[in-house]
């Protein structure tokens, strides 16, 4: 019986404990656990009640609040570490800022070509020779024509421009020995190559590349013109703009208007000379009974169409139109 | 703790370090376009490196990588100048603007295709796409001598109002080859046949006088023009233009008049030279 009261003055003392340790750890937070669950975690099996259920209980809890602190130092360590990174990145961000702005300062202060005067290694003096090299290099690709020495010959490179806007560029590979021929080329099939090189290949190369190169220059100033057409002009076309890969056959409608009538017109562009980006003829045609009435309007249209790129061209009728109602 | 307060400090380490890329990149660009080594410097530093490579070297697995690069772009450029015949004398560029997506570029060129000199600026504008990147080119400024071809004048203002530079050099090229190409026949000509043929205005002229000694104050004048059109076709324009001295009888005038059909069908069947050919050898048979 004595002992009866002291286990339970000794368990009552191991609460009031157990208590104070928990507020003094977790913030007072006590996970009030179900004994019950606490018998299968783990896989461990824990006496259930009494003391030793207690103190099993407050082992998890301390080491739960132990992760817990853990992961909160992890999270505080990995702030810093960024903390640290942005200080650095700015500092070095700071410092070329400064380099940057003492170079221009530099620049305008003596307008000639300076050279370095800590005089400059011989690894400076190449790698400056070699990114120069390159430039004049890029400059040739902007001439149309550039290319590059390959074991076995040349591979050559044909860059396209709109206008002074650069689009697409074509390879040709070509093999020297025993005879010129094309090992690998990226000329789309629709573009005649084989016609051409039987023609110029063996005998003048620089003429093989000029001729393959108008052939090329017009395709892509063709295709241009009809996806500039397409892009800022789809409101006023009905339907859509028929081309083929070529684009040396365009046909689309748009509706013409006179005396506050609107009819439709249809257009057939036929480019006949590959190696040209206007169209050798434009048909225009309307539905029967009208032609009478429009044939100056659609003569008039079918030159402008001969004469100009198409975007440009479809913008002048337009407005011409449209100052006319 | 959550993810959105690591995401701020992420946020401005990716940003600042695209500026410092940008920075280093602007730093490398005005460093190289402000500096200038001749070709005596540069031939000098070759030499010099391979010894100094022996002590140190930095970046590079042995040290022809860096000489075998530069020579190789080196008989890239000569073979490339040599067969467009676009020889490049000298070329600076300047950065104007440098952001993450644009570069903008002012470049200064100058040189000769074959032999006719140019000289050129513009500004190139480079826009990084998700797959590529495009250029534009804006600007354009050109000077040729263009004497007193009118065409060429034209030919060059139309090209410099749509900064069409590619078009530029493929039609000045092939004018300059049509030039060259005059240039040799006329030398042919003159050396094979120096009592008849006179050069008025010597070589870079674009006409030959035909003169027979025996047959004073008959002339034929072969006039041979190089036509470029402003979308930048070049195309040769031959011409015969007979002179006659009053004396003349009516049948033998109507056979002269007849000559400038007659030589302009031979140049369609026989080409150029053949044609001149045979007219000088007709014209020296004339009694």
């Amino acid at each position: 019986m004595e002992e009866g009261h002291n286990s339970d003055g000794k368990e009552n003392a191991l609460c009031g404990r157990s208590l104070t340790a928990a507020s003094r750890d977790g913030g007072g937070r006590m996970s009030a656990v179900p004994l019950a669950q606490r018998k299968v975690e783990g896989g461990k099996v824990y006496s259930g009640d009494g003391v030793l259920g207690y103190l099993e209980m407050l082992e998890a809890q301390a080491h739960e609040l132990g992760l817990k602190q853990e992961e909160k130092e992890q999270q505080e360590k990995k702030l810093d570490r960024l903390k640290a990174r942005v200080q650095e990145l700015r500092a070095r961000r700071d410092e070329l800022q400064a380099k940057v702005e003492l170079q221009e300062k530099r620049l305008l202060d003596k307008e000639a070509l300076v050279t370095d005067p800590a005089r400059p290694s011989a690894q400076t003096v190449l790698e400056w020779k070699v990114k120069s090299i390159k430039g004049m290099l890029q400059v040739f690709y902007l001439t149309g024509i550039s290319g590059k020495l390959t074991k076995q010959g040349v591979c050559f490179c044909i860059s396209t421009a709109y206008e002074g806007t650069y689009l697409d560029s074509y390879y040709v590979d070509l093999l020297i020995n025993p005879e010129v021929k094309i090992q690998r080329h990226s000329v789309p099939v629709f573009i005649p190559l084989e016609q051409i090189a039987k023609k110029y290949l063996q005998s003048d190369i620089r003429r093989f590349m000029s001729v393959l190169s108008d052939h090329l220059n017009a395709y892509v100033g063709r295709r241009h013109q009809a996806d500039q057409l397409e892009e800022h002009f789809s409101d006023r076309i009905e339907g859509t703009l028929q081309r083929n890969s070529l684009c040396n056959l365009l046909v689309f409608n748009y509706t013409v208007s006179s005396d506050s009538k609107t009819f439709p017109f249809n257009v057939r562009l036929l480019y006949g000379n590959l190696c040209c980006s206007l169209p050798t003829e434009a048909i225009l045609s309307c539905t029967p009974g009208t032609l009478p009435l429009l044939a100056k309007m659609a003569a008039a249209h079918s030159n402008t169409f001969r004469q100009m790129a198409l975007h440009k061209a479809f913008d002048s009728i337009i407005n011409a139109k449209e100052s006319q109602d | 703790m959550d993810s959105s307060v690591y995401q701020v400090y992420e946020d401005e380490i990716q940003l600042l370090e695209e500026e410092i890329k940008l920075l280093s990149e602007k730093y490398e660009d005005i460093q190289q376009e402000s500096t200038f080594f001749s070709d005596e410097e540069v031939l000098m530093s070759a030499k010099l490196f391979q010894r100094e490579f022996l002590r140190e070297y930095k970046g590079y697995t042995s040290p022809l990588d860096l000489k075998a690069e530069l020579e190789s772009l080196e008989r890239d450029l000569s073979f490339l100048m040599k067969f467009t015949g676009i020889q490049i004398t000298s070329h600076s560029k300047k950065t104007l603007e440098k952001t993450v997506n644009r570069t903008v570029r002012k470049h200064k060129l100058s040189g000769n295709c074959q032999s006719l000199p140019f000289c050129l600026e513009f500004q190139l504008l480079e826009v990084q796409n998700k797959e590529n990147v495009s250029a534009a080119i804006t600007d354009l400024s050109i000077v040729v001598e263009s004497g007193l071809c009118s065409e060429l004048s034209k030919f060059v203002a139309s090209t410099e109002e749509h900064g069409n530079l590619l078009m530029f050099f493929r039609s000045f090229s092939s004018y300059a080859e049509w030039c060259k190409h005059r240039r040799c026949t006329f030398l042919h000509f003159k050396a094979k046949y120096p009592n008849i043929v006179i050069l008025p205005e010597g070589l870079e002229g674009d006409h030959i006088i035909l003169r027979n000694p025996q047959l004073p104050g008959f002339e034929l004048t072969i006039v041979w023009k190089v036509h470029i059109s402003e979308e930048g076709t070049t195309t040769p324009v031959l011409d015969l233009l007979p002179k006659v001295p009053e004396q003349v009888g009516e049948q033998k005038k109507a056979a002269i008049d007849n000559a400038p059909t007659c030589f302009r069908s031979m140049l369609l069947l026989f080409g150029i030279e053949t044609a001149i050919e045979n007219l000088i050898q007709a014209f020296s048979l004339e009694k």
